[in-house]
């Protein structure tokens, strides 16, 4: 009894950790790639197969990489604190890891196993959140335990965004829970089934805007990377490792980009659901690694366009706009829900139309009201 | 079986925290002991088939209560908290009282129901209960509590909010 178990728990989370990492590779390439043909760059063009000159566009980057890393000294400054140093990195990967869990992705191997799944639990998107909270604690323990003044203004800054964008990006799922009823992943995904997916709605819209927006200030993706500033921090919080903890850090940031971009997907985007489902099984994961896939290229896209935010900026934008925006999103699909349990084709029409009016004067009118009022800069000495 | 090994692991980890927490003295390194503790705590609510606490405890005392604590800790002055200085163990004795009394009216309940009744397999009030309950029948002392609590961020933050200074006195920017 107790052997099967644990090995039903085996078959369910291995594939997890060995699929993403491999996907992590693949994405650091990507992005490398991506980037600098933004930037009007060729990228990683050179490492392929060993041994032989095909060079496969540099798809042998990630792998040199990683060996690089693994052989690279470990140094740890004099006056840190040792343990705390060592934990940080393994702290901020263990979250990452956990939340895969907590996405409905139906592996055809893991039809027997529904004991141990996951997001089967009646509160799977809470632990969701709980979970991905740990990984602010991580991220203060690398600055403080660092004893180093970049890293531990990199680890205040990252504290102080993730804990004013949790709120956003839990406001705006609360929307697809008050639709659904339910906190389960699965039935999540269920109710998204034939296209009926939660973004094809002027609130859903919103609060997928909204969720994706704080997802990227949670991930610390640019042009929220104000922790690991590199012209202002050296690197944040991260400044002072090196060899493979670093890899672990820059691991656990690529995995919980893919677990909130699956969570985005889960919510709003219809989870695996598309085309031709019920024939092949296995479409499901495609479909769903292919929507992260478009999520994850939008946020590299970002990346190379965005310049990075100011702090009372970053500020700012969560408790001025972003938050007052979900609250009354919330308060828009309450009534919208109302009217549309009417099944009255002109009521629901009227709905989306006051539905779009109300976000759209609600947006506008917050961009007016947050925006930073500075005074012209005097110069006192630098004239 | 698999639950007596995960209740005895959990407890120790538990324990363990709490231990290190108390005895600890430098500052963060007890908050971070603290934080094993509550770890180990929703586990054990978990075990109980409690996962809404189970999450709930996560989400507000490792998320919301650890942070806190670590922000007063930066906002002190010594970071490193180590300085050397001893609580002073006058009124140990009353303490230990204190704490015994705890824990025995803390066992009081298993000791009257003694022969312990069979392990739950599930446990009625689930969260979809839970969310139902608290949506119709004790919707206004949500409301009100949630009343409370904006009410009291909102003073919070006013209070936080540094004295203005007249225009003359402002600092070069």
């Amino acid at each position: 009894m107790s052997l099967e178990l644990l090995t039903d728990i085996l078959i369910a989370t291995v594939p997890l950790a060995l699929i993403f990492s491999t996907l992590f590779a693949f994405t650091t390439w990507l992005e490398r790639k991506t980037l600098a043909r933004i930037q009007n760059r060729i990228g990683p063009n050179k490492v392929g197969i060993p041994c032989t000159r095909i060079s496969l566009f540099g798809l042998g980057q990630p792998a040199a990489d990683g060996i690089k890393m693994i052989f690279k000294e470990d140094i740890v400054p004099k006056g840190a604190d040792r343990l705390f140093h060592l934990l940080a990195p393994i702290l901020a990967l263990i979250p990452a890891m956990l939340v895969l869990c907590f996405l409905p992705l139906k592996f055809p191997w893991t039809e027997s196993l529904l004991p141990v799944q996951a997001f089967l639990l009646d509160s799977a998107v809470i632990f969701f959140f709980a979970i991905t909270g740990i990984n602010t604690i991580a991220v203060f323990m690398a600055g403080w335990a660092s004893r180093n003044k970049y890293s531990l203004l990199g680890g205040m800054r990252a504290i102080a965004q993730m804990v004013s964008y949790e709120i956003p990006l839990v406001l705006s799922a609360v929307i697809v829970v008050m639709r659904v009823g339910s906190l389960n992943a699965a039935e999540i995904a269920g109710a998204q089934a034939g296209g009926n997916w939660f973004i094809f709605s002027p609130w859903g819209l919103t609060a997928f805007v909204i969720f994706f927006i704080a997802a990227l200030a949670e991930t610390n993706r640019s042009p929220f990377d104000l922790p690991e500033a590199e012209s202002e921090l050296v690197a944040g919080y991260f400044t002072e490792y090196s060899g493979f903890k670093f890899a672990l850090f820059f691991l656990a940031e690529y995995i919980s980009i893919f677990a909130i971009s699956g969570l985005a997907v889960t919510l709003f985007l219809g989870a695996g659901n598309g085309p031709g489902l019920p024939n092949l099984p296995w479409l499901s994961i495609v479909c769903f690694l292919v929507k992260v896939f478009v999520l994850i290229a939008i946020m590299i896209w970002l990346r190379g366009t965005l310049p990075r935010l100011r702090v009372d900026q970053l500020m700012g934008f969560a408790w001025k706009f972003l938050l007052p925006l979900s609250i009354v999103n919330i308060l828009v699909a309450g009534f919208a829900w109302h009217a549309q349990q009417q099944e009255n084709t002109i009521i629901t029409v009227i709905t989306w139309l006051v539905a779009i009016i109300v976000l759209y004067s609600t947006a506008k009118g917050l961009n007016q009201l947050s925006r930073a009022k500075l005074k012209m800069r005097e110069y006192k000495y630098a004239e | 079986m698999n639950g007596e090994i995960a209740f005895w692991i959990l407890s120790a980890i538990a324990v363990l925290g709490a231990l290190v927490a108390v005895r600890k003295r430098n500052l963060v390194h007890g908050v971070f002991a603290l934080l094993v503790f509550f770890a180990g705590l929703s586990g054990l609510f978990l075990l109980l088939l409690a996962e809404f606490i189970a999450a709930v405890q996560v989400l507000v005392y490792i998320g919301a209560v650890g942070i806190l604590l670590l922000f007063a800790i930066m906002l002190t002055e010594r970071v490193a908290g180590d300085d050397g200085r001893r609580m002073t163990s006058r009124g140990w004795f009353w303490g230990l009282l204190a704490a015994t009394a705890i824990f025995l009216v803390l066992l009081l309940p298993p000791i009257q129901q003694w022969p312990a009744p069979e392990a739950a397999q599930t446990v009625e009030p689930s969260v979809e209960q839970l969310g139902h309950k608290l949506m119709n029948p004790y919707v206004i002392t949500l409301e009100v509590l949630a009343l409370l609590l904006t009410a009291a961020l909102i003073g919070a933050v006013t209070a936080a909010q540094a004295v203005r200074l007249d225009k003359e006195d402002e600092p070069p920017v």
